[in-house]
């Protein structure tokens, strides 16, 4: 794992798919306030968390993202009603079978951001562009093909 | 000079010799979990000299099972990749691999047309065959007109003898390979083939083909091949089977053209852009790949498309032994 | 009972289930073309019942065998029968179409194990009796006892009687449950290590499918990895296109998985998936309080949610870090 340091002047790529009804609009919330966070992040916009195929977050990583971030409604506030917390079963795994795996461990990150939550919108891409910013390029496995 | 390998030791030797050859890659049978595989080996100790033979046929260094044949960057250049490999040797194939790989040239590089990507492969490719001492319990080679002590597609073979092998050499590039290595070799051959055990009573190629080719709307098929799967493992385990799919993606930003391993047994193989698919059931697929062995591969390249190794029946995961269906449509032994 | 009284009642119940018009089709097991192997047999004429037997040997799982709408009749033990509660829970198949012929099962004998265990030994024939396998081959027959060569599987089986039963044939066996060692080692393991155990694993992966063929589970009628449009994973060696494959498998099969290792005793290279599936069936029970297959009643637990289920897992910037 490299250092802080050594990767100061790197900037990590990261894909965060937010949810149409809540982050998507804390987003632009955050951007409407003119609140500073960092470029890193590529947004693609889906209808609800529970829209997310686990498939995304791997064909992300395995076109060369280095972190993954999936947004959406806090408990309660699905716009389907519960479509978030039947993702948040399935993400629940997914976390933690990719740790199990040793698979890009601590670039894989799941949140809740509101609508009107556009300061904890910038707060999270900080967070998550530092935390993979400290764990660099993520490492890719090209293999031996047989 | 010796013309006789005399024990293992001696044959680890002889595998110590061609690995300090410079400039020469070397595949032997490797452990693979609780099976082995045919992989580059570095030092002989990692090669599996007392393995029955590889799970894995060794058709991946000429034909891998997935291998770039163009790529195309950003700014719109084509680059071909038709490999260059330095010389390579296939150290402790059984004769029925090598058998295996004649039938490939037959495929790739046998007619009018040359596959570029595989005939590289091939010119560097020098075979060292091991006889082997005993038929295991899947071998059926002597039906495919095989047998333990085949020479066809080796370069050399390495009779059984003893507790050691007698050395044949069989092509001019054999010749080479024994010289560079130190060896000399037997003069004629010293074991007689018929006194070595077999794997069963032949089958007569020429009249299983007839009764097969009957056998085609036999009612039969479909119960005798219900408990299929429809899974791959037969054909990609298979020495001869050869069928590819040619795909375009995009890899790091550039797009590569790959061609990759695919199945007649996969319910996709035929399937047609409109849907139709003349191959629908399993019964229709078990049945191609059984008369493309025995059939259509006779007609079109003149040798049974199955070498009778043996590894489709160790890895059916439900036992669909290849045998019984040939013994089933093909008539009396 | 030992394999023989139980294949001799197996044949009888089928020869009668045939006659009388209860099932179409009897799915059993039948002595394979080689040693150490059954194979499935699909029985539909009475006078073909005494080709049905049962030994340590049936290694596949027959659930996969049933088709809707097919009125069949079973041998099951505790995986097959597993399997097929959780096909009956998502109504693949209906409950009244299906004669389960329950068996109950002390394991399976993993033919590489036996081969670990007398390396060299070319095996001809095994015979079975109290708990013992007495093996053929050899200048003299050598025996092991069957617990010591079990599949990984059958040796963490949680069920190995029949989870649901219309002709119960045998004595019940007892049941334990070994929890999850398996995955607290891999765990334990440090991640650069679990990391190039997984690579390691995937490398020997030929994309057959075996796995996916032999899963009992694995119902879909066209699956992602054949997909072309779009192409969710590349067809070919790429490690990365083969790691997707098996995660994504496995997350499909994640609460739905019978833990039977069907797909490991399928697969030719011996790719052993249940570091993805044990791991999932682990975390499905301490998360969700259940394991697949035991229950005809309870929910799946991808099918369903909880404003309580944990989200510890779950990026909460206003938190520290641990």
């Amino acid at each position: 794992m490299t250092g802080t340091n050594a990767n100061a002047g790197w900037e990590p790529r990261i894909v965060a798919f937010l949810c149409n009804w809540c982050s998507y609009a804390g987003a632009d919330s955050a951007g409407v306030g003119r609140m500073q966070y960092p470029a890193s992040v590529r947004v693609i916009r889906v209808p609800c968390a529970g829209r997310i195929n686990p498939f995304f977050i791997l064909s992300a990583f395995r076109r060369g993202a280095d972190g993954v971030l999936v947004s959406g409604c806090h408990p309660g506030d699905c716009h389907y009603i519960s479509g978030n917390l039947g993702a948040r079963r399935k993400f629940a795994l997914m976390a933690r079978l990719l740790g199990h795996l040793g698979i890009e461990e601590g670039r894989l990150h799941f949140t809740w951001v509101s609508a009107s939550e556009g300061g904890r919108f910038a707060e999270v891409i900080e967070t998550v562009t530092e935390r993979v910013r400290e764990l660099g390029p993520a490492r890719r496995n090209a293999g031996g093909a047989r | 000079m010796t013309d006789t390998i005399h024990g293992r030791e001696s044959l680890v030797r002889l595998l110590e010799g061609i690995l300090a050859m410079p400039g020469v890659t070397v595949y032997a049978p490797v452990a693979e979990g609780d099976g082995a595989a045919f992989d580059r080996v570095l030092s002989a100790s990692e090669a599996l000299l007392d393995s029955s033979g590889a799970v894995r046929p060794p058709r991946q260094i000429l034909a891998p099972m997935t291998e770039t044949l163009l790529a195309m960057e950003p700014g719109g250049s084509a680059v071909d990749s038709v490999p260059a490999p330095e010389p390579t040797i296939l150290f402790g194939a059984r004769p029925c691999d090598a058998r295996a790989i004649v039938f490939l040239d037959r495929v790739y590089a046998g007619g009018d047309r040359i596959d570029p990507y595989y005939a590289a492969r091939r010119e560097a490719l020098t075979i060292l065959s091991i006889g082997c001492r005993e038929p295991r319990a899947t071998c059926f080679c002597t039906s495919t007109r095989g047998g333990p002590l085949s020479v066809e597609g080796s370069d050399i073979l390495l009779e059984p003898s003893g507790e050691g092998w007698i050395v044949r050499i069989i092509t001019e590039r054999g010749a080479s390979l024994v010289g560079r290595a130190g060896l000399g070799s037997s003069d004629g051959r010293v074991t007689d083939p018929a006194a070595f055990p077999q794997a069963g009573a032949p089958r007569d190629l020429s009249a299983l083909r007839g009764r097969l080719e009957q056998a085609f709307d036999d009612p039969r098929w479909e119960a005798l091949t219900a408990k299929c799967l429809g899974c791959g493992a037969c054909t990609f385990l298979c020495p001869s089977c050869h069928c590819f799919d040619i795909v375009d993606a995009e890899e790091d930003g550039r797009i590569v053209r790959s061609r990759i391993w695919d199945s007649c047994q996969f319910k996709t193989f035929t399937r047609q852009a409109s849907g139709h698919d003349p191959r629908p059931t399993g019964a229709d697929r078990y049945r191609h790949r059984l008369m493309h062995k025995f059939s259509y591969c006779l007609e079109s390249y003149g040798m049974p498309g199955c070498v009778g190794c043996g590894r489709c029946v160790e890895a059916c995961p439900v036992n669909l032994d290849i045998r019984l269906l040939l013994d089933a449509f093909g008539g009396e032994r | 009972m030992s394999g023989a009284g139980l294949s001799a009642r197996i044949a009888e119940a089928a020869s009668r289930l045939l006659s009388e018009g209860s099932a179409e089709v009897v799915i059993g097991f039948e002595q394979g073309s080689i040693p150490m192997r059954a194979t499935p047999c699909l029985v539909t004429d009475p006078s073909d019942a005494g080709r049905l037997v049962w030994n340590a040997f049936c290694a596949n799982n027959l659930a996969r065998y049933l088709e809707p709408g097919r009125k069949a009749a079973i041998v099951a033990r505790g995986c097959d029968s597993r399997a097929i509660v959780e096909l009956i829970k998502e109504r693949r198949l209906k409950r009244s179409d299906i004669v389960v012929i329950g068996v109950p099962c002390t394991g399976m004998a993993d033919p590489r194990a036996i081969a670990r265990r007398f390396p060299g030994l070319r095996v001809t024939a095994v015979d079975e009796s109290d708990g013992m396998l007495v093996i053929h081959g050899g200048p003299e027959p050598v025996s092991v006892p069957l617990d010591e060569v079990l599949h990984a599987s059958c040796r963490l089986c949680a069920r190995r009687n029949p989870v649901i039963c219309d002709i119960p044939l045998g004595d019940p066996v007892a049941e334990r449950d070994p929890g999850f060692p398996d995955v607290e080692a891999f765990a334990s393991l440090p991640a650069e290590e679990r990391r190039s155990r997984v690579e390691a694993e995937m490398a020997k992966c030929i994309r057959c499918y075996a796995c996916r063929s032999a899963c009992p589970l694995c119902t879909c009628a066209s699956c992602f990895a054949d997909s072309s449009q779009p192409q969710w994973v590349g067809r070919g060696a790429h490690p990365e296109d083969v790691t997707a494959f098996h995660v994504m498998r496995a997350m499909h099969l994640a609460g739905r998985c019978a833990e039977c290792g069907a797909c490991a005793r399928a697969c030719p290279t011996g790719v052993d998936l249940s570091i993805l599936n044990r791991r999932l069936a682990s975390d499905v029970s301490e998360l969700f309080g259940c394991r697949a297959g035991l229950d005809e009643n309870a929910p799946q637990p991808l099918a369903a949610s909880s404003m309580e289920d944990s989200q510890d897992f779950m990026l909460d910037p206003g938190r520290k870090r641990e």
